[in-house]
């Protein structure tokens, strides 16, 4: 119960932080929508063909934004240099790990709504089946904030930083953006024989078993 | 310390005299004993080292990780220790890298005769390509994210995650890539000579990336060594 109030003190404390000054949110959201124009002006010949690579510029969009903002993470933490004291609380560091992921995946799903929104509206796609549209992105970008905050807390106070998150991040990810492009492509009626449940209990599998290795890793990692 | 001391210098020297004879004897079964395969022609010949490599590549990362899971559970407890599980897994993912070099060399050169093209999304392919990715990111966490114990222990925990990862892209791959070309995998090694040449090429680049593991673990050993004797230089000048 102890843990549960530091836990909500932690993800508390990031999101009043971050609607004070809206840095995170902000500028995400902002490089999201220019990733979308020129995904538009790279891609848009045939909008009637839009179905087929719609799905792909949704996740590809989706990962570049989430991964700046997973660069600016633990910025606060470093500029004051007190990772070290939330870790000296005495909230457990897998505590400390799971509140910073949460509230990770907090400005990321911010961030997205108006983005894909936008998507389905620059690139005609009609969703046709919400459910599987929903579940993928929130299964997938769970994936994105469990490993996304290990490697960002751990790198933080590495020297090109943010070249070294995607190039570490991106292999590890590149399971979830497949499914995720699948069960997106059904989910907006592209003309693919897939089962969408399959790739989605995938992504929970996913998501489990990240999300348990990753707890535990991040308690190792910063006692190491 | 000595860690780089005659003992382990008379152990790489061993090891390079037997890899090198092996490599001899499996090139030459290769070459002048294993026949030709019917329809493949000399184009198969690639495969004993293609394959080679493939399996030694992923066994060096299988030490790699073995040796992250060992440096993050020892932690802080036995320096010692951490070294050695440090340097093992910076020796492995390095020879891992080259043999997966080779390999992603080797199977385009074969695929362009039989397949007609460089490369196709096909899963085994995918796969090993990805794996690689994967462990060239290590070597640069290696590389740029320092040596100190923040950049160990992250490489560490990369080459951890690298197991499930490898697990949940073998099966992502699998359904993505479902209407590639079947790879018709050792069709050919129906000869019994054709199985004595692939069994020694297997166990030469296995004790060819034995020996070179071995000494770069050695070299990365003194490395360490020099690193510390630098700290009680400083200590010592306060």
């Amino acid at each position: 119960m102890d843990e549960l109030r530091r836990y909500a003190a932690i993800v508390g404390k990031d999101l009043r932080v971050e609607f004070r000054t809206r840095e995170i949110l902000y500028t995400t959201t902002l490089f999201a929508l220019l990733l979308v124009v020129i995904f538009a002006f790279a891609f848009l010949s045939d909008p009637t063909k839009s179905r087929d690579y719609g799905p792909g510029i949704i996740w590809v969009t989706v990962l570049f934004a989430t991964t700046v903002g997973q660069n600016r993470l633990f910025d606060r933490e470093r500029e004051n240099d007190c990772l070290w004291s939330l870790l000296l609380s005495p909230a457990a560091p897998s505590t400390v790990f799971l509140a910073k992921a949460t509230a990770q995946l907090a400005f990321a799903l911010l961030m997205q709504v108006p983005t894909i929104l936008l998507i389905l509206v620059f690139f005609d796609l009609r969703v046709t089946d919400p459910f599987a549209f929903v579940a993928a992105l929130a299964l997938g970008n769970v994936a994105l904030a469990l490993v996304g905050t290990l490697f960002a807390a751990m790198l933080m106070n590495a020297r090109m930083k943010e070249v070294l998150l995607p190039l570490v991040t991106y292999p590890l990810f590149v399971p979830v953006v497949i499914a995720g492009v699948k069960v997106t492509a059904v989910a907006v009626g592209a003309p693919i024989a897939e089962d969408p449940e399959v790739w989605l209990k995938f992504l929970l599998g996913f998501d489990m078993i990240f999300g348990v290795v990753t707890v535990m890793l991040f308690g190792r990692m910063v006692r190491a | 310390m000595g860690k780089g001391g005659p003992v382990s210098a008379r152990i790489g020297f061993g090891l390079t005299v037997v890899a090198a004879g092996l490599l001899t004897a499996a090139l030459y079964m290769v070459f002048f004993v294993a026949p030709l395969e019917a329809t493949l022609g000399i184009s198969q010949k690639i495969f004993y080292f293609h394959v080679g490599a493939a399996i030694n590549m992923l066994l060096s990362f299988g030490f790699c990780a073995l040796a992250g899971l060992v440096y993050l559970s020892i932690g802080g407890m036995n320096r010692r220790w951490a070294d050695i599980a440090d340097a093992v897994g910076v020796a492995t993912a390095e020879v891992g890298v080259t043999l997966g070099a080779i390999v992603l060399i080797t199977g385009p050169l074969w695929a362009r005769k039989a397949w007609g093209t460089w490369w196709t999304w096909e899963p085994r392919l995918t796969l090993s390509l990805m794996v690689f990715l994967l462990f060239l990111a290590y070597l640069a966490l290696r590389a740029f994210a320092g040596s100190d114990r923040f950049g160990r222990g992250v490489a560490a925990g990369l080459s951890i995650l690298g197991i499930p990862a490898v697990y949940f892209i073998h099966f992502a791959v699998d359904r993505w890539g479902g209407a590639h070309p079947q790879v018709v995998y050792k069709g050919g090694l129906t000869q019994p000579e054709m199985r004595i040449a692939f069994g020694l090429s297997v166990a030469a680049v296995f004790l060819l990336a034995t020996t070179l593991s071995w000494l770069r673990l050695t070299i990365e050993r003194e490395r360490q060594h020099l690193d510390e004797l630098y700290l009680e230089v400083d200590r010592r000048l306060g």
